[in-house]
């Protein structure tokens, strides 16, 4: 259990950080958190000869608050994310996934960059940020781009993201009025639990409590984080009654693709979704108030 | 590459060259001798490493020390300042918030981080907190508390209060013996250890579940630098190794065939574990597959492969006992239920990794420093390997992490390290991974239970039939003694006329199994509490009702020859009915609400060794015929009082491995001995210093190690007498000694100095020492085959009344609550019997309703780690009420019997029970998760559906 010899580069700057992946690549990762990357060393799940350290880069951590939402660097720690005091009104939603996720030891390492473009199908955050409208802010040393976040990760530990280019931030933008989101979630412990599968809601409501808004996105069910369209269309313009909510929970489901593994079969985590999602869409709408 | 690199630790600054891909868990323990952090997954899954940065508890084995040079670490070493324990440390020592204490400095630090933040947490505040720490040992009851209370330490309170003299005799709760030293990360686990000049070895395990051992070439690995011995089944002896005498069959490294993934096949000793490990890679193997087995009721089948050539089947061991006429019975019987229960394959997880180091004289000793259970059967077992005599081998049992049966027999780490240090003449250490850990197994058989009871109209059980496979994996290990424990102990707790059981132990292609907490019981005493609260529900009795009509009466030979001295079961039903309010709950909570009652009790001790004959070189001697007694006794202390007659040093070989028992035998010396036990020292872990014991298993030591020290201590007590008599004017027959006095039966104003009178006793006749030893009664047990297995000085009792919810949607269930009562005779220490009921508690509800080793068709095990084989969280474990009965054993010492596995029994049932009621669906099959109950849910509505139907047919007819 031995990590074998490895080289770990320092990068200053995000510039410094992508010149050395172009350099390296593809014997290449970088490391943040480190908490899945040291794991996947140790067990040889991939073998690499330098790692690119991203920790003395300040500028990728933090939350700030900007004009149309609010910027979590790709280095801020999930402990960081829970405990700011900008996650706070309809932001809170947040704090589903950050409060629950993995351990106090491992969330105080993690990153929120490593849990979303780290692309486990399992991780928690992709949902919650996909259901939240959030768009992930990709740099290289030739510029920057701006992806939707359910257009980020592609397969399981697959994105995107190209050679020399790092997630750099996540945005999520600011809720509109009468907005609510929840994740819901299932593990088989209290804590310290990989999710079977989880659901995030996103809604904001017209003055007349119709929907207008409506994002649904699904974890741990598919290769990658599971954007649910065919609800928003199903949802948008309709009062959120029980119909909607088992019709909602029904295309979610249907959207679902996942497999049969230690934790629960196929058949079972498609049940869940259809459970969770009705469970998520009724604390996303408490969350609206009155 | 190295590096010099400079870290800030505990305040301190440390300069040392390390590569960059080191962790700082290794650079800790491996390059500046912090051995307080602790190695526990590798993988930041339980905690044990955690260490705080600027503050934070994080887990050390997932940071790179290459990156933190630039924090401030704190580990556990750094919290106490001069020798005081903190406010906290204090805390956990006091209200038993450690056992084993290999999990204690990372729950320490992470509490130490929260209280930092936030002085005064909630209860869910600290569940939060801790939830990354895993603790195997105390059902995280004692460490709640320890954080709950302490404020009052750091205020000075009630708690941290000294309060005069405290007794700390028989029936204290003093604080464990050793429990600052784990606090402090002071305590000395075997991977702890470094000897000057060590190396250390990996052995290479099969990556196939079955197949022959066709061509092995070894130069690649032997050519590596740094590589000092490798080893092949072509250099090691053809003496095949085991635990029952009957069935040695394991190969020390495989001959020519390998049974299991991870069956060792190679074993390199190198500069350090991490050329060690590359060595392994370099050593080509080339298998011919053959079919896997991983079931066992394939295995028996007609035409199966054979795991064990020289045996005619895959069933090793088959056993039948009958006694009444079970058929007649059932004939006779009101009611006879039948039904058919599957077990899980629970494997201990003990938080620390087994581990050995050796080393040997250049006039051929060995010194074997081991994480075991039972220092004797190793040093037996080596000596037999080895072909040297027992007088030869030193066994040095350090701190233990934990056990639970899985360090209950000698390990491939104790043997290949013994080897490999032969071969390169230097000390050699060998620990497990976790991955490791699970290959090796010893494990939990899945027993499948085919059950059958039949009772009369109030219920009274007229007869009991079993047929139980049990699924041993590739080698015997324990597994005789188990198949014959599933029987044999069903019919200590209730009074069964007739009894028949057929149990078959059977062979397949997975870790072996062995000897987990309550060996062998727990399952089938899982599968026949289900069917008694089943047949309760049937028959329209309260199922704690059922219980008392046919519960076990003191001084009563059962069925099956085993004879029940004290029991005080009915007590324990009563006392946990009326404690859970069972009247006003049991049929009226609602629906996702429910509650269940288990019962269960263990042995004190096993009434016979495992090898019978004496204590000596066996492998050229044949086997001794059986007689019912003892050959030898299986306890043994010397109690030897300093020159100055302030001090007693106890020893005596018995195995502390995290359950108390060094504390509770110094309580016991003491009291005999008549010294406070604060005056005691004890040697427990050097096999050269302490008289044989016979170690850490059938939850025997406080009951027979407890009668070899107390005997030890009264004989040091009565050649001080005629001293004392001469100073006090007295008759010697007059003299009493208590707390450091000696003193006149009825006159305690006529006394004097305990010291002084051992002093007396030196000065006139030199060291001032005591014996004691133990065997159990002889002609214990009947005269039918097997008939020694469940035999034991005195029995168990136990009552266990579990609350939970389940989202009968999801099918989660949060085990809610748990009310115990046991019978354990008198208690020592009360605390160190709670802690132990508590433990087992969060390990049965645990194995109930999550835990299981899960393999594929090709034997691959799936989940070997602690993220995909789950034990319970702080915040899964439930809120536990543990409490006493009265009682007093006769044939104990100061009247005591067991705890430590005994209260595992009780759980499984319990838990199983409150989950049907919760559900209206019995799991007849463990774990039971969320995916089988929401299924079975479906499956009876379904069923309930077509019932109705069914029933409305004629009318629509018509």
């Amino acid at each position: 259990m031995h990590i074998p010899s490895i080289e770990v580069h320092k990068a200053a700057t995000l510039q410094e950080a992508s010149a050395l992946l172009g350099r390296f690549s593809p014997d290449v990762r970088l490391l943040a958190g480190g908490t899945d990357v040291l794991v996947d060393l140790k067990t040889a799940r991939f073998s690499v000869g330098h790692l690119v350290a991203l920790g003395g880069i300040k500028k990728l951590r933090g939350v700030t608050e900007e004009r149309d939402g609010l910027r979590i660097g790709a280095l801020t720690t999930i402990t960081e994310l829970d405990r700011s005091p900008l996650v706070a009104g309809a932001y809170a939603a947040l704090r589903d996934a950050t409060s629950r996720m993995a351990t106090p030891q491992v969330r105080n390492a993690a990153t929120v960059g490593g849990n979303v473009a780290g692309a486990v199908p399992c991780a928690d955050l992709p949902p919650i940020l996909i259901a939240m409208n959030a768009t992930a802010l990709l740099s290289s040393d030739k510029g920057e781009r701006t992806v939707a976040l359910e257009d980020l990760v592609v397969g399981p530990r697959t994105t995107v993201l190209r050679d020399n280019e790092l997630l750099a931030a996540v945005n999520v933008p600011r809720p509109p009025e009468r907005f609510g989101a929840a994740y819901a979630r299932f593990g088989l412990r209290e804590a310290n639990a990989i999710a079977v599968a989880g659901v995030a809601v996103a809604l904001a409501l017209n003055d007349d409590r119709t929907v207008r808004s409506a994002r649904i996105a699904l974890c741990a069910v598919a290769p990658a984080p599971k954007f649910v369209k065919e609800a928003t269309r199903l949802l948008v313009g309709r009062v959120l009654d029980e119909r909607a909510c088992a019709q909602a929970a029904a295309l979610a489901m249907e959207a679902a693709e996942p497999i049969s593994d230690l934790r629960g079969s196929a058949e079972y985590r498609r049940e869940l979704v259809g459970t969770l999602t009705r469970r998520a869409l009724a604390a996303a709408h408490q969350r609206i108030g009155r | 590459m190295f590096t010099a690199r400079t870290f800030t630790i505990n305040g301190q600054q440390y300069d040392v060259a390390i590569e960059d891909g080191e962790t700082l868990l290794d650079v800790l323990r491996d390059r500046l001798h912090l051995t307080g952090t602790k190695k526990g997954c590798d993988s930041g899954d339980c905690g044990a490493c955690t260490v705080l940065i600027d503050g934070e508890p994080l887990n050390s084995c997932l940071l790179l020390a290459s990156t933190v040079e630039d924090r401030s670490i704190t580990t556990i070493e750094g919290l106490a300042r001069n020798g005081e324990l903190t406010p906290l440390q204090k805390s956990f020592v006091a209200e038993g918030g450690l056992q084993c204490g290999y999990c204690t400095p990372g729950m320490v630090l992470s509490a130490t981080a929260l209280l930092e933040r936030n002085p005064d947490p909630s209860t869910d505040e600290i569940k939060d907190a801790l939830a990354g720490n895993l603790c195997r040992c105390t059902g995280y009851t004692g460490i709640l508390r320890a954080v709950e209370r302490c404020k009052n330490y750091l205020e000075g309170g009630q708690c941290a209060k000294p309060r005069g003299v405290e007794p700390s005799g028989v029936g204290a709760s003093i604080p464990r013996i050793d429990a600052a030293d784990k606090v402090t990360g002071r305590a000395l686990y075997t991977a702890d250890i470094s000897l000057p000049y060590m190396v250390h070895g990996k052995i290479l395990g099969s990556p196939i579940a079955h197949g022959l051992v066709k061509r092995i070439d070894v130069s690649k690995a032997k050519a590596l630098p740094g590589v000092l011995a490798v080893l092949t089944g072509a250099d090691v002896t053809d003496t095949k190794h085991g635990v029952s005498p009957a069935r040695y069959d394991e190969d020390v490294l495989a001959k020519d065939k390998v049974r299991h993934i991870g069956d060792p096949v190679a074993a390199v000793a190198a500069v350090d574990e991490k050329t060690a490990e590359r060595a392994l890679k370099l050593i080509e193997v080339e298998y011919e597959r053959l079919p896997v087995l991983t079931d066992a009721m394939e295995a028996i089948k007609e035409g199966a492969p054979l795991i064990h050539e020289k045996y005619k089947s895959n069933i090793c061991t088959t056993v039948d006992f009958n006694f009444g006429d079970v058929e007649t019975a059932f004939k006779e019987s009101h009611y006879v239920r039948e039904e058919t229960f599957v077990g899980n394959n629970v494997f201990q997880s003990p938080l620390e990794p087994h581990a050995s180091i050796s080393t040997w004289s250049h006039d051929g000793n060995l010194t074997l420093y081991t994480s075991t259970q039972v220092p004797p059967y190793v040093q037996y077992m080596m000596a037999h390997l080895l072909h040297i005599p027992l007088g030869k081998i030193r066994v040095i049992r350090p701190a233990v992490g934990g056990g639970f049966g899985t360090k209950a027999a000698t390990t491939p780490l104790d043997i290949c390290s013994a080897l490999l240090s032969r071969a390169c003449g230097r000390p050699v250490k060998m620990v497990y991974s976790r991955e490791e850990m699970f290959q090796y197994g010893r494990g939990r058989h899945k027993q499948h239970m085919k059950i059958k009871l039949g009772v009369d109209r109030e219920g009274k059980i007229k007869a009991v039939k079993s047929e139980v496979h049990l699924d041993g994996g590739a080698y015997t290990s324990f597994g005789v003694a188990t198949a014959y424990y599933a029987g044999s102990m069903i019919p200590t707790l209730y009074k069964i006329p007739n009894y028949r059981y057929d149990g078959y132990r059977v062979m397949t292609n997975k870790p072996a199994c062995g000897a987990m907490r309550g060996h062998g019981v727990p399952q089938p005493r899982f599968a026949f509490e289900c069917l008694l609260s089943m047949a309760a529900d049937d028959l329209g009795i309260d199922p704690i009702e059922i219980r008392r009509r046919n519960a076990m009466t003191p001084n009563t030979m059962t069925v099956n020859d085993l004879d029940i001295g004290s029991c005080e079961f009915s007590a324990t039903l009563d006392a946990v009915a009326g404690k859970s309010a069972w009247k006003d709950k049991y049929g009226k909570l609602p629906k996702g609400k429910g509650i269940g009652i288990g019962c269960g009790g263990f042995v004190s001790g096993a009434g016979y060794c495992i090898y019978r004959g004496q204590v000596q070189l066996s492998h050229e001697k044949g086997r001794e015929p059986f007689q019912k007694k003892s050959i030898f006794p299986h306890a043994n202390a010397v109690v030897r009082v300093t020159e100055d007659g302030e001090a007693a040093v106890l020893m005596i070989g018995a195995a502390e491995i995290g359950q108390g028992s060094d504390t509770v035998l110094v309580q016991m010396c003491a009291q005999s001995l008549g010294i406070p036990a604060s005056r005691m020292r004890m040697q427990s872990a050097d096999s050269e210093i302490s008289p044989l014991d016979l170690g850490a298993y059938s939850s025997r030591v406080t009951f027979m190690a407890g009668h070899a020290v107390s005997r030890a201590g009264a004989m040091v007590l009565e050649k001080m007498k005629p001293y004392a008599a001469a100073l006090l004017g007295c008759a010697a027959s007059e003299v009493e000694a208590r707390d450091g006095t000696v003193f006149v039966r009825g006159d305690a104003s006529r006394s004097v100095l305990w010291a002084e009178v051992a002093r007396k006793c030196f000065n006139a006749d030199g060291p001032l020492v005591g014996t004691g030893w133990y065997k159990p009664p002889e002609g214990l047990g009947g005269d039918y085959k097997g008939a020694t297995v469940g035999t034991s000085p005195a029995y168990s009792f136990g009552s266990s009344v579990c609350e939970v919810s389940v989202d009968l949607e999801t099918g989660k269930v949060k085990i809610d609550k748990f009310t115990d009562y046991h019978d354990c005779g008198t208690p020592i220490n009360p605390q160190g019997v709670h802690g132990q009921v508590e433990g087992a508690i969060v390990m049965g509800a645990g194995e109930t309703v999550m835990e299981g080793v899960a393999f594929g068709d090709d034997g691959q095990l799936l989940n070997p780690n602690l993220h995909g084989y789950l034990i319970m969280t702080i915040k899964d474990a439930p809120e536990i009420f543990s409490g006493v009965v009265d009682s007093y054993e006769p044939r104990g010492p100061f009247g005591a019997k067991e705890i430590g596995e005994g209260s595992t029994l009780p759980v499984l049932g319990a838990v199983a029970h409150a989950i049907a009621n919760a559900t209206g669906v019995w799991i007849k099959d463990l774990p039971i998760t969320p995916e089988k109950i929401v299924n079975a849910i479906r499956q009876k509505k379904a069923a309930d559906a077509a019932r109705r139907e069914r029933r409305d047919e004629p009318v629509t007819a018509k």
